[in-house]
């Protein structure tokens, strides 16, 4: 049986945390955690190091061993990997009789800059990707750090906001994953992209991608990226020839802290707008591959232009943009 | 080089081959394959091998060669050879035989030189071939048996060409990239090498439907030592064939883009395990 605010609630109970000081941060999560305990339920912490050890002194010795403490960077590191290892834990919690799941975490705060968008993309999907499982979860954010632009993201991800004193209030700005993850949003351009590119190729074949990327890397990624950059590169190259329209243009950009590769078709891209999230066993329209390219990649980012669908696959640094103004990024 | 090991991969001088070694030699014009057949033969000699050029005595091979002791040099005529309407497993049994005799007679084992092209005018033939090239290509990673079958390129095309050079552990063809052959490693079904991808997603299906693979103990084990690549779909056909026989299939390698591949898909039926 569910219990707490999800009693009676089927699937994932999703609720942002917004916090502007530690003790707010403990007054919602102190209750929610000893509920768990409490109820006998698994209750897991995936916060940062710094929130995670503000918490265990919070708590009383009987409640802290009986709570599962994950390293959240660790957890966080990429969407798809989070959406994985998050979907087997539950699995496995579920499988052991678990009636109800409570997990609170939050991401790394280099996570909440530039490379946002995936992650917003995350916090809707898992509306969807962690449904089957009865979980109740948190997802804090500090509102004095986090940017207005990823708050309104957050209010439109998380179904509802819970506030100290056991209060937990529906987000009138929420909405269906199936629609926020449809939205246009032409992503950021990394710098490089605004420089010639150092490898230009139409209708390239995948074996032409792969040598062209190797040519390029000349020691900027150690050989195992290579290869995993490669992969994806060839996944993305194949999507475009098997399902886009053609010409296929694959483009790359690198200095000594990353490569940053472009693969365009004139096609509509994935119509699965969970696409490159979740695995599926037979994701329609290249869906596993891209969900390879996001398992493989430091940050991928998907543009549904008018005019065709542009990959965009970053492995080495990928915190580098050209900002715009967050009201420039999102079109109709 | 040890004597005893078969060597893989692109080929441009045949008189380095080993008494284990099978070559696919495309050829443009006649007299290139008559000077890589001679070489090749003469090179079998050195190594105190019976060599056999299958073809006719107009060819000008056989009358060029000189054997240093009677039975050391033989001439076979394509229709006498190949007469049993190409059944792979049995002309396999000849070629066994044929080596058995070699050794008896006091030779270090078999080489024969043979230009196949007069042999794959239907595409019925050409499967038989490529079938054919398999098992004969078992033979010789266990026995004193090597071969260099030579095709034409401007009668076969080259697409006909690609589908036969795939199933030799050695070939003068470049494209398209990856070559499925015996192995010496024990335990290994097959060898597959080079690189697996969306550009030779039919060639794979017909090169493993032709290798006939039996797999033992549930298990399709591959030596993937030389596999550079291999993109998902390519994984899934591999991992699908093996399922249809009943198996699981073994990736024999220590590259770490196959161990990060399987690893993230988790399929239940395809295993990793690393080469000794």
């Amino acid at each position: 049986m569910r219990t707490g605010a999800a009693a009676g609630h089927t699937g994932h109970f999703h609720e942002a945390l917004l916090h502007a000081s530690d003790e707010e941060l403990l007054a919602v999560v102190v209750p929610f955690l000893i509920g768990g305990v409490t109820e006998g339920e698994p209750t897991v912490v995936a916060l940062g190091e710094q929130h995670a050890e503000l918490v265990r002194a919070a708590l009383p010795p009987e409640v802290v061993d009986r709570v599962g403490f994950h390293p959240g960077g660790d957890m966080y590191r990429r969407p798809a990997s989070a959406i994985r290892a998050y979907r087997d834990m539950l699995a496995d919690y579920t499988a052991s009789g678990a009636d109800q799941i409570r997990i609170v975490g939050e991401l790394p705060t280099t996570e909440l800059g530039t490379t946002w968008d995936w992650w917003s993309r995350y916090e809707s999907a898992v509306n969807h990707s962690y449904d089957e499982f009865p979980l109740w979860s948190m997802c804090a954010y500090d509102t004095r750090t986090t940017a207005a632009h990823v708050l309104a993201d957050v209010a439109r991800t998380h179904p509802r906001t819970a506030r100290p004193r056991d209060l937990h209030i529906p987000n009138a700005d929420y909405v269906d994953p199936g629609r926020f993850l449809r939205r246009r949003v032409a992503f950021a351009p990394d710098p490089l992209e605004l420089t010639p590119p150092t490898v230009d190729l139409k209708d390239p074949t995948t074996a032409e991608t792969r040598a062209a990327i190797a040519q390029l890397n000349d020691g900027i990624l150690p050989p195992r990226k290579l290869g995993d950059l490669q992969l994806a590169a060839t996944e993305a190259v194949a999507n475009g020839l098997t399902h886009g329209t053609p010409p296929v243009v694959v483009r790359c950009w690198a200095d000594t802290t990353r490569i940053v590769i472009t693969v365009t078709d004139r096609g509509g891209g994935p119509t699965d707008p969970f696409a490159g999230l979740q695995a599926a066993a037979h994701a329609p329209n290249g869906g596993f591959g891209l969900w390879l390219a996001h398992q493989l990649c430091d940050h991928v980012a998907m543009d549904h232009a008018a005019d065709g669908f542009t990959l965009r696959l970053i492995s080495g640094d990928p915190y580098q943009r050209i900002n715009r103004p967050p009201d420039g990024k999102t079109g109709p | 080089m040890f004597e005893g090991m078969r060597q893989s991969g692109a080929v441009t001088d045949v008189r380095r081959l080993g008494p284990h070694d099978h070559v696919c030699w495309g050829f443009d014009d006649f007299a290139e394959f008559r000077s890589a057949a001679l070489a090749f033969l003469e090179a079998g000699l050195g190594l105190g091998q019976r060599v056999c050029y299958v073809g006719e005595p107009s060819d000008g091979v056989y009358e060029a060669l000189t054997g240093a002791r009677p039975g050391a040099v033989q001439l076979l005529s394509v229709a006498a050879h190949y007469a049993n309407g190409l059944d792979p497993r049995e002309q396999v049994e000849v070629h066994a035989a044929a080596t058995k005799e070699a050794l008896a007679a006091g030779f270090t084992g078999l080489r024969v030189a043979t230009d196949v092209t007069p042999l794959i005018r239907r595409s019925a033939q050409l499967d038989a071939f490529a079938r054919y090239e398999h098992q004969a290509d078992h033979l010789m990673a266990t026995r004193p048996f090597s071969a260099m079958c030579a095709y034409n390129r401007t009668v076969l095309g080259s697409d006909v060409l690609t589908q036969l050079s795939i199933m030799h552990p050695l070939t003068t063809e470049t494209a398209p990239y990856f070559r499925l052959h015996a192995s010496s490693v024990p335990g290994c079904a097959a060898a597959i090498s080079g690189e697996l991808d969306l550009s030779n997603a039919d060639l794979l299906d017909l090169a493993l439907r032709r290798a006939e693979f039996r797999p033992t103990g549930g298990e399709l084990v591959l030596d993937a030592a030389d596999l550079t690549f291999i993109d998902r779909r390519r994984l899934a056909a591999l991992a699908d064939h093996a399922r249809d026989l009943g198996a699981t299939l073994v990736l024999r390698t220590n590259r770490s883009i196959l161990h990060r591949l399987t690893q993230l898909l988790n399929w239940d039926n395809v295993r990793i395990d690393p080469t000794s």
